[in-house]
């Protein structure tokens, strides 16, 4: 099968962006507190790090940006004159996404698409080509992509998925996209027949937690002691959903650059924001920080798996990771598990 | 640990408090835990790992915490520090709370230095603690420990403050430019208690929710001139940004500044009025000219 070795895989980035491509993949990030990797765009191969393990702030933002103008806006005599951004425009690469990421993406392609087809989101969509490194290993006790139906190597969202190997990666083809990128590229990728796809996600054990209970469960306990016991320790900081690879909601607001011109922009929000909800009459119906908590349970396992089939987590573990108050979802996934199970 | 289970329990069994708020054990090292039941309270533990500010929970914001009923809550030196704050600025009415304090050792945080065992160093923010030990407090437990040792907090603002200003522009802009507004550290900050924040405005917009970096340097300056002669240093800001912004170190320039013009250390002690809260003849105002 097609592999490719660690020094091809910096090469391939070099090549990429000689060629105008935007890349972006996990690099060190100086004068930060926290240690470790984000995925940022590269300004050269060498700031590629693929060791440091699951960056914290996911992929998202590549498609959907903290903050992106929607249009701006002039207002003359005779009209409101607005103007559309540029489409993004040029080839975009993700070198070492993890699948939990990649994943994520193509969860949130369901709510993009439904309605209404979100033509910024699929732009940068459509120029990505995503390579995906799979996981030897989970990052750590907080992972728990195995329970929601993915994995390690799931190929979920991917164009190309690496599995490490000795000096290198075998390669995986899952998309045209992923097909094409090789074929651009094939002094970087070789043949060898001796390279197989390991087993990664063999001896996982029993699923220990039931999604389809889960889902039963949640639908029948809206208003439950749970819910209240499980806030408790919660801030409503929202750090969760912003390192959540799935949370897509966002805010919209008009910039005004001065009386007659200004800026619509969208920009990353959160359930769990005590003002998330606050209508304009003042009600609130979210006002208690259970209820917060409950939405974004509900929405990941009850809300969204019955509208398109799935659930909107991938089980990356960085809510855990994330949450200053020790908050823990695959924690409540087990207890609510273990309920419905209890009662049928 | 056995102090504190014991004190605990006593506390819930003369129903003096209703609540206990401490820390517990739990899969990733240990959490904030709300003991109601003697069961509860003899899972209560504490170490160098109880990095928490417990404080926040007294915010007159956390209405669910609230209503658990009259609450005790452990309170190493920051966080008595924090509670202080809270009593000073008319959020907490002394006696409507119990205050545990611990003798505390100093915390531990991931980083890998000689010494200590599982790759940890002290928080930079313990290196030069002002006082570990609380005098807020209806209680006192826990032993002490060795006196924390490390470059702390002071040496890292003390070499950004020799950079030329244009480098520490710089630093703070690439720092800013990571912020995506989810405002963790403003929610887990056990001072930051105002009911609608300034950057929750919105008629008008004072400040640009955008994260970019017009809205992200506002942002960040108002927070941190908010909490001027107010932060108690305790760090919990820093530790929720998800995009891990050294907050800590602007928060200890500004405390600096505080220091040196108003002569003013925000201590566990609410009766001495914070700069900001009193009005004093002899104040420099050289700000005004």
């Amino acid at each position: 099968m097609t592999v490719i070795s660690e020094a091809d895989l910096q090469g391939l980035a070099a090549d990429l962006l000689a060629a105008g491509s935007t890349v972006w993949g996990p690099a060190r990030v100086p004068g930060t507190s926290r240690p470790g990797v984000e995925y940022r765009p590269l300004r050269e191969a060498a700031e590629l790090d693929l060791n440091a393990g699951l960056p914290l702030l996911p992929l998202k933002r590549v498609f959907l940006p903290p903050t992106e103008p929607l249009f701006w806006w002039e207002r003359t005599a005779a009209e409101v004159r607005l103007v559309p951004p540029a489409p993004p425009s040029g080839r975009v690469v993700v070198i070492g996404a993890r699948p939990c990421d990649a994943a994520g993406a193509d969860a949130m392609d369901r709510v993009m698409g439904w309605g209404c087809r979100d033509e910024l989101w699929f732009a940068r969509r459509e120029a990505a080509t995503l390579v995906t490194v799979a996981c030897e290993r989970p990052a750590d006790e907080a992972c728990f992509c195995a329970e929601v139906g993915l994995g390690p190597s799931h190929p979920r969202g991917s164009d190309l998925l690496l599995v490490a190997r000795p000096g290198g990666y075998a390669v995986e083809e899952i998309t045209e996209k992923g097909r094409a990128l090789v074929a651009a590229y094939p002094h970087r990728f070789r043949e060898d027949e001796r390279a197989t796809l390991d087993e990664l996600t063999a001896a996982e054990g029993p699923a220990r937690i039931d999604l389809a209970a889960v889902q039963r469960w949640l639908s029948d306990h809206f208003d439950d002691e749970t819910w209240n016991e499980i806030a408790l320790r919660c801030h409503g900081c929202g750090a969760c959903a912003s390192v959540c690879p799935a949370c897509h909601c966002f805010d919209i607001v008009d910039e005004p650059d001065s009386l007659l011109a200004g800026t619509r922009r969208r920009n990353w929000d959160s359930c769990q924001a005590s003002r998330f909800t606050v209508h304009a009459s003042g009600h609130n119906p979210r006002e208690g920080q259970h209820a917060r908590v409950r939405q974004r349970v509900m929405h990941k396992f009850q809300v969204f798996p019955k509208r398109f089939g799935r659930v909107l987590c991938t089980g990356c573990g960085r809510c855990t990771r994330a949450c200053p108050a020790g908050q823990d979802l695959f924690e409540t996934l087990t207890l609510v598990s273990a309920r419905a199970l209890e009662t049928p | 640990m056995r102090e504190l289970r014991e004190l605990a329990a006593r506390l819930l069994e003369a129903n003096d408090v209703q609540v206990v708020i401490g820390w517990e054990e739990w899969g990733r090292g240990v959490r904030p835990a709300f003991a109601r039941t003697l069961a509860e309270a003899d899972r209560l533990v504490f170490d160098q790992r109880c990095v928490h500010n417990l404080a926040t929970y007294l915010h007159p914001r956390r209405k669910h915490i609230r209503r658990l009923g009259r609450p005790a809550v452990v309170v190493k030196g920051c966080d008595a520090r924090a509670a202080a704050g809270l009593i000073r600025d008319n959020q907490l009415r002394r006696e409507d709370v119990v205050l545990i304090g611990v003798r505390c050792p100093g915390m531990w945080v991931e980083g890998g230095a000689e010494g200590l065992p599982g790759d940890r160093k002290w928080a930079d923010r313990c290196v030069s603690c002002p006082q570990r030990t609380p005098t807020l407090c209806d209680h006192l437990v826990g032993e002490d420990g060795p006196e924390p040792d490390g470059p702390g907090l002071e040496a890292q603002v003390e070499r950004l403050q020799a950079l030329p200003m244009a480098e520490r522009w710089a630093f703070w802009s690439s720092a800013f430019e990571r912020c995506v507004r989810c405002y963790a550290c403003r929610e887990v900050c056990p001072l930051c208690f105002c009911d609608r924040c300034l950057a929750d405005k919105s008629v008008p917009q004072w400040i640009e929710s955008s994260p970019h970096q017009r809205g992200n340097v506002a942002w960040h300056l108002a927070r941190a001139l908010h909490l001027a002669g107010r932060c108690v240093g305790c760090g919990e800001c820093e530790r929720a940004c998800p995009a891990g912004i050294p907050l800590s170190i602007l928060n200890a320039r500004l405390q600096q500044s505080v220091r040196e013009r108003f002569e003013f250390v925000a201590s566990d002690d609410p009766s001495v009025p914070s700069p900001i809260g009193q009005f004093r003849v002899d104040d420099g105002q050289e700000f005004i000219r």
